[in-house]
């Protein structure tokens, strides 16, 4: 089996009396995409934080890249490109500057040219020498994400990368993310959008530091719940069903062909139902 | 390190002439401050002192104090902006973080001292030859970019803006008051004595006081040499103590 590209193992991250990641321990494969899903304080930030490097943990241990984050992470570093919740820009540079500037913490053989890729590729060509601070919040998000990618690091690290950026845009993201993802990078975001997981190869859901469930997208679907509807002779006929693939055979069985079934309706939980619930059961034994 | 050192000091700088407000307040601030003095000066003094005992000193104060300010609000501003960590995690280290921000501050206090200096010259007649003149621009850079890395130290105890405004005053405070430019160090109590050793305007002083008697850098050599190894120890405190992580 290949090496992790992130290995996290009972890792402790407290802020005073706030633990903010709690024995968690997980691993992301070379080249998959893997979504923290959580709400806001469920300990994302905090997570990707940590495997920057840019905190250190109270216990547990991290390799990222085969690297210790924190006794090897000017290595690391040349390695990983970081996108914080929050742009973290010169507002009163262009968005030119801003990429060069951070791509310039990494040797680069032709910077001007990966700089105009960059900044095509997150559609700011046009409006690249005008000063950030005048940029919409998702504008500063494109500025921000370009400066993550401009020194192609095998390994990305996105702190919510399509908070405030339009749909047409989040999906150029996501296109973008899977052909990076296909060329081998690996991608570690968070987010707390249910629909964006989908495009994720796994998934770990997050609560106060802890992980709920951790799985593909799909599998994770596979965890809610069906409600097959039967109308039969004018009554409704309703049967829950909560391993869908399997269970919904012998629920039709009971019907057979009967001629007077007149309509048949398949319902199933939508991920967001899905880890609500998840939350609210793990919140009932906490 | 140097290309990284570069890269800061490039776009610190950009900032900088970005920043009109900034660059006016730098530069016209000690001229207004200077003609200030010169009003209280003319109106104080009587005609047997010499005028450059003090204002030479007073100016070098000032470009101390405006440098040091400025310097820790603006290292500071990076802090609360989040893009000192984004630095950090980009590949940026502590050493070339520094080493960037008193470059690119270095053009600002080449500029300020010599406003300063040329104002001096000009308001209260004082008549340097070159070699004079320059030797004391040299020293009153030299304090400034001491000031600038002060300001950076300063800086690093600091979260936000505000809680810089407490460490003017005590920066400021020792410095008007035991660096000799108002009362001899010689006079303080010993213990106010040792506390002079602490402040950069002390060895500025001590060289400027020096200058103006008519000797040479040369001559002034061993407070000089107190100075630039005053501005070391304060560049290497910077360094240890610049925080990347909470």
């Amino acid at each position: 089996m290949e090496t992790p590209a992130i290995k996290i193992e009972n890792v402790t991250k407290r802020f005073g009396k706030i633990q903010a990641v709690s024995e968690l321990s997980l691993q992301v494969q070379p080249g998959q995409i893997y979504g923290l899903l959580g709400a806001n304080g469920a300990g994302k930030t905090t997570l990707l934080r940590l495997i920057s490097g840019a905190t250190r943990p109270n216990s547990g241990q991290l390799a990222v890249l085969g690297l210790h984050p924190m006794r090897q992470r000017h290595t690391l570093r040349t390695r990983f490109g970081y996108m914080p919740q929050t742009p973290a820009l010169y507002e009163d540079l262009t968005p030119i500057e801003n990429i060069t500037f951070f791509g310039r913490a990494q040797p680069q053989p032709d910077l001007k040219r990966r700089v105009a890729e960059v900044l095509d590729f997150v559609g700011l060509t046009e409006r690249a020498r005008q000063p950030v601070h005048g940029f919409s919040g998702g504008m500063k998000q494109r500025v921000s994400l370009a400066c993550a990618l401009v020194h192609r690091p095998p390994l990305l690290l996105l702190d919510e990368p399509s908070a405030g950026v339009d749909p047409k845009l989040r999906a150029a993201f996501w296109q973008h993310f899977r052909d990076l993802a296909a060329g081998g990078t690996t991608i570690l975001l968070s987010t707390h959008q249910m629909d964006e997981v989908l495009h994720c190869d796994r998934v770990a859901v997050l609560r106060a530091g802890e992980i709920l469930a951790e799985d593909t997208p799909q599998n994770l679907l596979w965890r809610g719940q069906a409600r097959l509807k039967v109308w039969q002779g004018g009554q409704l006929h309703t049967h829950t069903l909560s391993d869908v693939p399997a269970g919904l055979p012998p629920a039709l069985q009971a019907y057979g062909l009967a001629p007077d079934v007149s309509r048949i309706e398949l319902e199933t939980d939508t991920l967001e139902t899905i880890i609500l619930n998840l939350i609210d059961e793990k919140s009932r034994h906490a | 390190m140097l290309n990284r050192s570069l890269a800061i000091a490039r776009r610190v700088f950009a900032q900088l002439i970005r920043d009109h407000r900034f660059v006016a307040i730098s530069m016209v601030v000690p001229v207004v401050v200077i003609y200030v003095f010169k009003v209280f000066f003319d109106a104080a003094a009587t005609p047997l002192i010499k005028a450059s005992i003090f204002v030479v000193p007073y100016g070098a104060f000032f470009v101390h104090f405006i440098t040091y300010v400025l310097a820790a609000i603006v290292l500071v501003r990076e802090r609360t902006a989040n893009t000192l960590e984004r630095m950090f995690i980009a590949g940026f280290r502590r050493s070339e973080i520094i080493l960037g921000y008193v470059g690119a501050y270095s053009t600002l206090a080449t500029l300020q001292s010599l406003v300063v200096l040329v104002g001096l010259q000009l308001l209260f007649e004082l008549d340097y030859d070159l070699p004079q003149f320059l030797s004391l621009y040299l020293v009153m850079w030299l304090l400034a970019v001491i000031s600038m890395a002060l300001g950076v130290l300063v800086s690093n105890f600091a979260r936000n803006e505000g809680q810089v405004f407490p460490f003017i005053p005590l920066i400021m405070l020792p410095t008007i008051f035991f660096s000799g430019i108002i009362i001899a160090v010689e006079k303080l109590p010993e213990w106010a004595q040792r506390l002079s050793f602490l402040t950069p305007l002390y060895y500025a002083n001590e060289v400027i006081q020096q200058l103006i008697e008519g000797q040479t850098l040369a001559d002034a050599a061993p407070d000089l040499g107190g100075l630039m190894g005053y501005g070391l120890a304060i560049l290497l405190l910077a360094n240890i103590t610049l925080r990347e992580r909470d």
